[in-house]
């Protein structure tokens, strides 16, 4: 845009941009292509623009959402690589059917690294979010479910995946929680109710109405 | 554009005595003047394809009448795969037809354009429609729908969308979803229930206010974790197969990691590109994500499905307008309904903040235009004044507005102190690709589902019906898709529709070296045509050019 008030390193290159510019924008703006690593550019809810970046002057190396970071002198910026499609944590949505008794073995079956946690906090430090996600590994891997809240807002941006030392998976522990919970245990009555009443055709659509006026 | 200087403004509004704003005398003039549907020039007629002579936006028409940037000795020598069942695009729809596809026995690959889940259903914060309410009914739900729409949707869809709802919602439950309860636990509550704007009664599921998000983390991780689905992550669709017959028999596409093109010969295959915000048209911004380029849009339009409201477009009047990184990002309509304030550089009300949707973005386009907007590095928009609404009625920020004050945050503003600015912003489609109730449409072995296909909406949408519309179409398309797939590929695939189409695009006398689709927005500085020539694609016949495929 007008004048350059800034310069940041992103990936190596260098950048002239203005400190109101998103990380993201700054590159736009500096011609340099852009077609991977962004999605919802600014809302700061898809978890793809991963970066590490590090302020002039400080040492520490901090993770973060290139679409939510604005640029600021000396700022230095390296894109996170794809992580490997290659899953180790496979399970499927019938995990917990059987005996629901036994959840806590389901969950050190499928997600055995969990016991092994350091207590670190990486992952809490890498979470753009600033999520308890230390805490929600704790609670699953005592089989209290209540582990599911402490991911309200992840947004599967993998920075913990990426940041723990044990390969635990924290937030796709934290969904596994989530999803088997649901799926096995969320029945809100009235939707159970309309679905009978569809079921046994005492709900109908009459798609001739004359009136659509309310 | 230009405005007055924010700090002048912020003067003025605490002078501001809020009084109401004058009436529009003439509504249909501030319409004609300002809003983008009504301004002189910014439609055609289209001169080609299968809605030929029907009108729509001017940049859009330009790249539905695109011609296709391969040939035939393009694909010499590109690897070939062949499946059941090919979708494109990894939003909500795409995933649906995937997991449903795959469940029927399908040989399934789900290929998308940046990485599975960057989608305008991750964004989606509102909520999604189903009449659950002992009070509501789908005949109900059906009715607000048609009339919401202006009377033009197909019965037949919206029918089939109002009944399968409930259904819908039980099918992402038991993928993991979870949704807000408004009373009693998880076993025997009663959901939460919101009121669109429009409707009879409250009927929008929601799980807090990221509904998109964790409808979206829970299908990708199904996607991801389903053995039988091959996912194809930043493999963009750049072309359809036909054979002799114009059916479609598959697809080309680009991996931008390997830098190749990869033909999928496929007995069926299912769009679900989603939006066009990203081509801003008439100069808007957007608040869709990177990729909605309206790429399965042209692609349809070019082997021959017939499109409809193609010039029905949302405008949301509250887009964000400063800072420049959240530029276009939705504010939902909660803050004016709650009450808040529009104001301009002057600190004066300009219009009914209430009044419609197309009106209020014209009244706040003629405040930028006329030079009453705020100006904010370089940004031009008015106040939607939170501050004023919260001292007015104390509370509203922590109990109606928790989105906002999330973006506010994001943006840097205490939204209790600072007021927020505010430009329309392009937020969806409300046409697209016609289809049936089991998304084909009218070329054999293509189906279309999600944003991009049409008829649901008619020219308006509900809220929440989008969301609803993915899960019900896109499980519809995957189902009948699948049971419907032969095992073997078409014995000759290639661009057959290619010869017709640049026959007719030469008869009309359109250019032939208008690319398309645009795979990326124009400022991605992404060129496909420098990309073949350099790295891709051994040949292309033509030259590489400065800049994207604008
Ligand atoms: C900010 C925002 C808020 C919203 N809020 C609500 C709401 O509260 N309720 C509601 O009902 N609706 C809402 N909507 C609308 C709704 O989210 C969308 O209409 C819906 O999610 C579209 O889903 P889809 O699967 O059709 O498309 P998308 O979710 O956009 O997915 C399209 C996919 O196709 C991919 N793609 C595009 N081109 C290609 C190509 N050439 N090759 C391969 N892949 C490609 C994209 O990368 C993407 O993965 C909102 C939309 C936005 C933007
Ligand atoms: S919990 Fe992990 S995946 Fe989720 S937002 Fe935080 S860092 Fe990202
Ligand atoms: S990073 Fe891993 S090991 Fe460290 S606290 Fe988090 S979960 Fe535990
Ligand atoms: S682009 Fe989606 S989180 Fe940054």
């Amino acid at each position: 845009m007008q004048t350059s008030q800034v310069r940041i390193t992103v990936n190596g290159c260098v950048i002239d941009t203005e400190p109101t510019r998103s990380i993201l924008e700054a590159m736009i703006d500096a011609g340099e292509t852009l077609i991977d690593g962004v999605g919802c550019m600014g809302q700061g809810v898809c978890g793809s623009c991963r970066v590490l970046v590090r302020r002039q002057g400080e040492s520490e190396v901090l993770s973060a959402l290139a679409c939510e970071t604005r640029a600021c002198e000396g700022l230095q910026v390296a894109f996170l690589d794809h992580l490997p499609m290659h899953r180790h944590h496979v399970y499927a949505m019938d995990d917990w059917n059987g005996d629901s008794w036994r959840i806590l073995e389901r969950i050190n079956a499928t997600f055995p690294e969990a016991q092994h946690c350091r207590h670190c906090g990486g992952c809490d430090s890498a979470c753009p979010k600033h999520l308890e996600v230390h805490k929600g590994v704790m609670l699953a891997a005592a089989g209290d479910l209540s582990a599911a809240d402490c991911f309200d807002e992840c947004i599967m941006c993998d920075l913990c995946t990426i940041a723990c030392p044990e390969l635990i998976s924290p937030n796709h522990l934290g969904l596994y929680v989530r999803r088997l919970s649901t799926a096995i245990g969320f029945r809100p009555a009235d939707l159970v109710l309309r679905l009978h009443q569809i079921e046994r055709g005492e709900m109908v659509i009459d798609q001739d109405v004359a009136s659509t006026q309310p | 554009m230009t405005g007055i200087d924010h700090r002048l403004a912020l003067e003025r509004l605490l002078a501001s005595d809020h009084a109401a704003p004058n009436p529009i005398d003439d509504v249909e003039a501030l319409l004609k003047a300002h809003h983008p549907d009504y301004r002189e020039g910014s439609l055609v007629s289209l001169a080609v394809g299968a809605n030929r002579g029907s009108e729509c936006p001017t940049a859009l028409a330009a790249r539905l009448q695109s011609n296709a940037r391969i040939e035939d000795a393009d694909l010499a020598g590109a690897p070939v795969v062949d499946t059941e069942v090919l979708i494109i695009g990894g939003g909500g729809a795409g995933c649906a037809a995937a997991l449903t596809a795959a469940e029927a026995g399908g040989r399934v690959i789900l290929a998308t354009k940046l990485r599975i889940g960057d989608s305008n259903t991750v964004m989606a914060e509102g909520g999604i429609q189903a009449a659950v309410g002992e009070d509501d009914s789908i005949q109900r739900h059906f009715e607000d729908t048609l009339r919401a729409g202006h009377g033009c949707a197909d019965r037949r869809l919206v029918a089939c969308l109002a009944s399968s709802a409930p259904d819908s919602i039980r099918w992402l439950i038991d993928r993991g979803m979870r949704f807000d309860l408004a009373e009693g636990g998880a076993i025997g509550g009663k959901l939460l229930r919101k009121k669109p704007g429009g409707a009879t009664r409250a009927r929008i599921l929601s799980f807090k206010d990221y509904t998109g998000l964790e409808m979206m983390r829970v299908l990708r991780e199904a996607v991801e974790l389903d053995e039988r689905i091959r996912l194809w992550n930043r493999c963009p669709l750049v072309e359809l197969l036909s054979d002799e017959a114009g059916h479609c028999v598959g697809a080309v596409l680009y991996d931008l990691a390997l830098h190749s093109f990869v033909l999928v010969r496929a007995s069926r295959v299912i769009l679900a590109t989603g939006g066009v915000g990203r081509l801003h048209l008439n100069d808007f911004p957007t608040s869709n994500h990177y990729g909605a380029t309206a790429d399965g849009l042209v692609l349809a339009y070019r082997i021959g499905a017939a499109l409809r409201e193609l010039d029905s477009f949302q405008y949301h009047p509250t887009g964000v307008a400063w800072p420049s990184f959240r530029l276009g990002g939705l504010i939902s309509e909660a803050a004016r309904s709650a009450g808040a304030h529009l104001l301009n550089g002057l600190g004066e009300r300009f219009v009914d903040e209430l009044a419609a949707r197309d009106v209020v973005s014209a009244a706040i386009l003629r405040e930028c235009a006329e030079g009453r907007g705020i100006e904010r590095e370089g940004m031009v928009g008015v106040f939607l004044d939170i501050p004023e609404l919260e001292r007015r009625q104390p509370g509203t920020l922590a109990q109606r507005l928790v989105s906002l004050g999330h973006l506010a945050r994001q943006c840097g503003i205490d939204p209790s102190r600072e007021p927020m600015m505010v430009r329309p912003t392009l937020h969806y489609q409300n046409g697209g690709v016609v289809i049936d109730e089991n998304g084909t449409t009218s070329v054999p072995g293509l189906y279309c589902t999600g944003e991009l296909s049409g008829g649901i909406h008619g020219r308006n949408r509900m809220m929440g019906n989008a969301l609803q519309e993915i899960i019900t179409f896109g499980r519809r398309a995957g189902l009948h898709a699948a049971r419907s797939a032969s095992r073997h590929p078409a014995p000759k695939v290639g661009l057959f529709h290619l010869h017709g189409w640049r026959r007719q695009l030469v008869a009309a006398g359109m250019p032939l070296d208008r690319f398309g689709p645009d795979l990326f927005p124009s400022y991605a500085n992404f060129d496909f045509g420098h990309e073949l020539a350099l790295r891709g694609g051994k040949r292309t016949m033509y030259a590489p050019r400065a800049r994207g495929v604008e």
